[in-house]
């Protein structure tokens, strides 16, 4: 059943796990990359780098810290999923690719009813700052749009909107401007939901301003919608485990934290790394570095990659193969999932933790 | 495996004992001097101090605020020191392995995480699972949460608020329940910006004192040992004592445990409007024998405020240094993370300083009065054996009152204070006491058949450094800390209780998730297979 193979030919778990332990002790700086996995996974690869005195990080970074930069530079106010479907009387949709990224979205908050717990029970205003083409389609309510291919300008003019100050811009854009700073503004608790590559650091920083003045008077707050592959729980288990999130070394034997230094990516394209891992058992993504280094690769057994792996073994989905406990988008809160179609495919903890035991017997953790 | 510690002073206020005196391990546990017998391993520990392990009931070190916390702040937690290969991560500043590490090498054996609201009750599971050598309990927060207020707004009765109190307890793994600003939360999803005992939660019709009085009731219904875990409204506010006493008013002579009652002991006295109550509070307090408190100690450094107290967190932005935060409106209570620098220097500071002082002193009960920093809140625990010295010592405390401003110690009645703390009454608030208010019947004394949890001191001029280097510690009748250094790591349990109740509750909550929530109850459930270990969790029995 286990699809392991080494040097692209087939073999057991136990062969393909000493060898890419043998690969990683070779290596001077090993990264574990993409960490595309449930909560036991991400806990058991950072054990691993600690041990190996690597460093790791997530294949959707770059997204990642696009929220997380911003919220430790400045802050950040947010909801949930559920607050947002039962009180939001207004929702601010940010950006062309949020039902992409979320096809469930509107189910979820399921905006054409009357938020259940708002006190006016009226319907909600919607509102959609750059839908794209054919976005901004939301069963059974008008949505308000306002297109703009300068989304930092759009934001940042909006916000001065609100706040009462002048802007400088065509009168039909003022217009629509001050429409959407009026609804803003009335609102009991607006919910402003972004997402995806639409939105950059300073356009996260300058909405969560617009958040953060709208609270003088009302209440408002914020749904990151965040990154597939169970990034915001790799990103909580780094944190309760090192103090940091992804893109953390251990080569100083403690955790350091940087997100240029260690980028995986990077790492590797310039040579500071000389091994890495690379883990995505939610799907078959593969590893985005172009240069040619030993790797073990732990993946959804559909993986195709640009070479063969020295190692390569294939691991189950985690909630789909076996029970696991990953961040949901549904809740904004880490979940425990039963497999719903339980199978023998190996987890990437376990498989983890057998390359582990080769670098020495440690029942500690 | 048979443990002699030879000769120590035992310091045991549980069973009366402070003595010289042998105490025998055998495995897990304390036992009688077995006769004709040789002991396996021998501590000469003459000169020593021996007490229980040290239990904390209030310590805010696992859950989904707390690692938004770690997360907000990576500058202030940077590394500089290997970690010994034994024990990984536990040089990895405000990890989870370093909390378990250093509460270890303080001698503390149990810790209580005080605020999981049950959506976050899987992650805190999580965090607390790689917290090393202590056992560890949480707290399930209530009274913000919406399927309580619709039960208590359609007067659905006690029972079915009793059912539901304890389903939600034992869906989360919670050691007891606690309410956070009870209706303050929800209070503030419709824009409320203060709300007080007699304020009325929107949509609900409820007030604070309603939701407060339902819990406290429920908790007892169902027999759960440690009684209401509360944190009042109006946190932090000049003349908030008003609301402290009225608090301990409406609990009616029941049991209540008041949370870091330091932040509530403030009168509004004086040029700047801010003073010292926490005299007439302590006065309160033991004219009040149903209650219970821990202090919340402040001390002068750089913290991070981590509340469910969203409202309050929201109204103590603008004073978050370094200048970030962050306000979570999240299901039920939320939260909010501000970063806070608590100076000597500062009027306020240090009149919150002495006010934590002050009721350490002026309450008689060492039973009744519980050894916190509200951690991080006012302190991080690493500050408790500086804390220690302070109650311990009336010279240490007049040296550091000396570098106080003057006007805020006019503000208050610390300098009359020559009250010293014994050891023993160290061992009540921090051993005893905290196993007697949980229900922890196997620990806090050094009685044969106890948990052979045990911290050895070395009693020296410097208290501080007493308290902060254990000379030994035992967990379950492992040596885990030679010298103030952890050895090896074991993993502790995770305390809870598992109350009865009528399952109906169930269906309705599943109906309720799926209806308002749209999502199934399950998700949230705290199931063992989720954790890195089985077999972690230990029943503390209900019925009292």
């Amino acid at each position: 059943m286990s699809e392991a193979r080494i040097d692209g030919k087939p073999a057991s778990l136990a062969a393909a796990a000493e060898r890419a332990a043998e690969i990683l002790s070779a290596a001077r700086m090993p990264v574990i990359a993409g960490l595309g996995t449930d909560v036991a996974g991400a806990r058991a690869s950072i054990l691993l780098a600690e041990k190996l005195r690597g460093a790791y990080d997530h294949m959707y970074s770059v997204r990642i810290f696009a929220d997380l930069d911003v919220m430790r530079q400045a802050g950040l106010m947010f909801t949930t999923p559920n607050e947002a479907r039962l009180r939001a009387d207004v929702l601010l949709f940010i950006g062309k690719d949020l039902t992409k990224i979320w096809p469930a979205m509107m189910t979820r908050l399921s905006p054409a009813e009357i938020p259940p717990f708002d006190l006016a029970r009226k319907p909600r205003k919607i509102l959609w700052i750059a839908p794209g083409r054919g976005g901004a389609k939301v069963e059974g309510l008008a949505v308000q749009t306002l297109d703009s291919s300068d989304l930092h300008a759009a934001l940042a003019a909006l916000r001065a909107r609100a706040a009462g100050r002048p802007v400088s811009c065509a009168k039909r854009m003022l217009r629509k401007l001050d429409e959407f700073a009026e609804v803003l503004k009335k609102a009991r608790f607006g919910v402003a939901v972004w997402g995806g590559d639409s939105l950059d650091c300073l356009m996260i920083e300058m909405l969560h301003g617009l958040i953060r003045d709208l609270n003088k008077t009302t209440r408002f707050s914020g749904l990151p919608l965040g990154c597939d592959s169970n990034a915001a729980g790799v990103v909580q288990a780094s944190g309760w485990m090192t103090g940091f999130p992804v893109r953390t070394s251990f080569g100083r034997g403690f955790p350091e934290h940087d997100t240029w230094r260690f980028d995986a990516t990077r790492m590797i394209e310039s040579g500071e790394a000389d091994a890495a891992v690379w883990i995505s058992a939610y799907g078959p993504e593969a590893p985005p570095w172009k240069k040619n280094i030993p790797l073990v690769a732990l993946a959804s057994p559909q993986t195709a990659f640009a070479r063969e792996p020295q190692v390569c073994i294939g691991v189950g989905c985690p909630g789909i193969d076996h029970d696991a406990a990953e961040f949901s988008r549904e809740t904004a809160s880490i979940v425990g999932r039963l497999a719903s179609h339980g199978s023998p495919a190996p987890s990437v903890a376990a498989i983890i933790g057998q390359i582990a035991k080769h670098f020495g017997e440690d029942a500690s953790c | 495996m048979l443990i002699l510690l030879k000769g120590g002073r035992i310091v045991d206020p549980a069973n009366g004992r402070d003595e010289a005196g042998d105490l025998w391990i055998e495995n897990d546990r304390i036992v009688a001097a077995p006769p004709g017998r040789l002991a396996d391993e021998v501590h000469d520990v003459s000169g020593k101090i021996v007490m229980a392990g040290a239990i904390d009931i209030h310590s805010h070190i696992a859950g989904g605020n707390v690692n938004t916390a770690r997360l907000l702040l990576p500058e202030k937690h940077q590394n500089h020191l290997p970690n010994p290969p034994a024990l990984p991560l536990s040089t990895a500043k405000w990890s989870t392995f370093e909390t378990g590490t250093i509460y270890a090498s303080m001698g503390f054996t149990t810790v209580i995480e005080p605020a999981i609201v049950p959506h976050q009750a899987l992650q805190a599971h999580l965090e607390l699972s790689d917290i090393p050598i202590i056992d560890k309990g949480t707290l399930t927060v209530l009274g913000n949460d919406d399927f309580l207020l619709s039960l208590l707004r359609d007067g659905e009765g006690q029972a079915a608020v009793a059912d539901y109190v304890a389903s939600a307890v034992a869906a989360s793994n919670g050691l007891g329940v606690k309410c956070i600003n009870a209706g303050g939360a929800t209070a503030f999803k419709y824009n409320a910006r203060t709300f007080s005992l007699d304020d009325v939660v929107p949509f609900y019709g409820l007030t604070s004192r309603q939701i407060v009085e339902a819990l406290q009731r429920a908790v007892e219904d169902i027999q759960i040992p440690h009684p209401l875990h509360l944190h009042a409204n109006n946190l932090g506010i000049p003349g908030n004592v008003a609301t402290a006493l009225a608090t301990i008013e409406a609990a009616r002579g029941e049991r209540l445990h008041f949370a870091h009652l330091q932040f509530y002991s403030y009168g509004a006295e004086g040029d700047r409007g801010f003073s010292s109550a926490a005299a007439e509070l302590a006065a309160a307090v033991n004219a009040a024998p149903n209650v219970t408190i821990d202090v919340g100690q402040v001390m002068f450094r750089q913290t991070v405020t981590i509340s469910a107290d969203v409202l309050r967190q929201f109204n103590g932005v603008a004073m978050a240094k370094p200048k970030k935060s962050v306000i979570h409106d999240g299901d039920g209570n939320g939260g909010g993370i501000v970063p806070y620098l608590y100076r000597e220097n500062d009027f306020a500071n240090a009149v919150q300083w002495a006010c934590g002082l002050e009721l350490f002193m002026l309450i008689d009960d060492s039973w009744r009065v519980f050894f916190t920093t509200d951690h991080p809140n006012g302190a991080p625990f690493t500050t408790y054996p500086e804390i220690f010295a302070l109650i311990m010592n009336r010279d240490a405390r007049a040296e550091a009152t000396a570098r106080l401003p003057p006007e805020a110690l006019a503000m208050t009645t610390l300098p009359s204070i020559a009250r010293e703390y014994t050891l023993s009454e160290i061992a009540t608030m921090t051993r005893a006491a905290p196993a007697k208010l949980l229900g922890l019947k196997d620990r806090g004394h050094l009685g044969e058949g106890g948990l052979a949890d045990i911290a050895v001191y070395t009693r020296g001029k410097d208290l501080a450094k007493m308290f902060r280097f254990a000379h030994l510690v035992f967990k379950d009748g492992d040596l885990v800390v030679r010298d103030g250094r952890v050895t090896h790591y074991r993993w502790g349990k995770a305390l809870k209780v598992n109350p009865g109740y009528d399952k109906a509750i169930d269906r309705r909550l599943a109906a309720y998730y799926d209806h308002h929530f749209g999502v199934s109850r399950d998700l949230f459930a705290v199931k063992e297979n989720f954790l890195p270990r089985t077999g972690m969790f230990r029943e503390v029995a209900c019925a009292r």
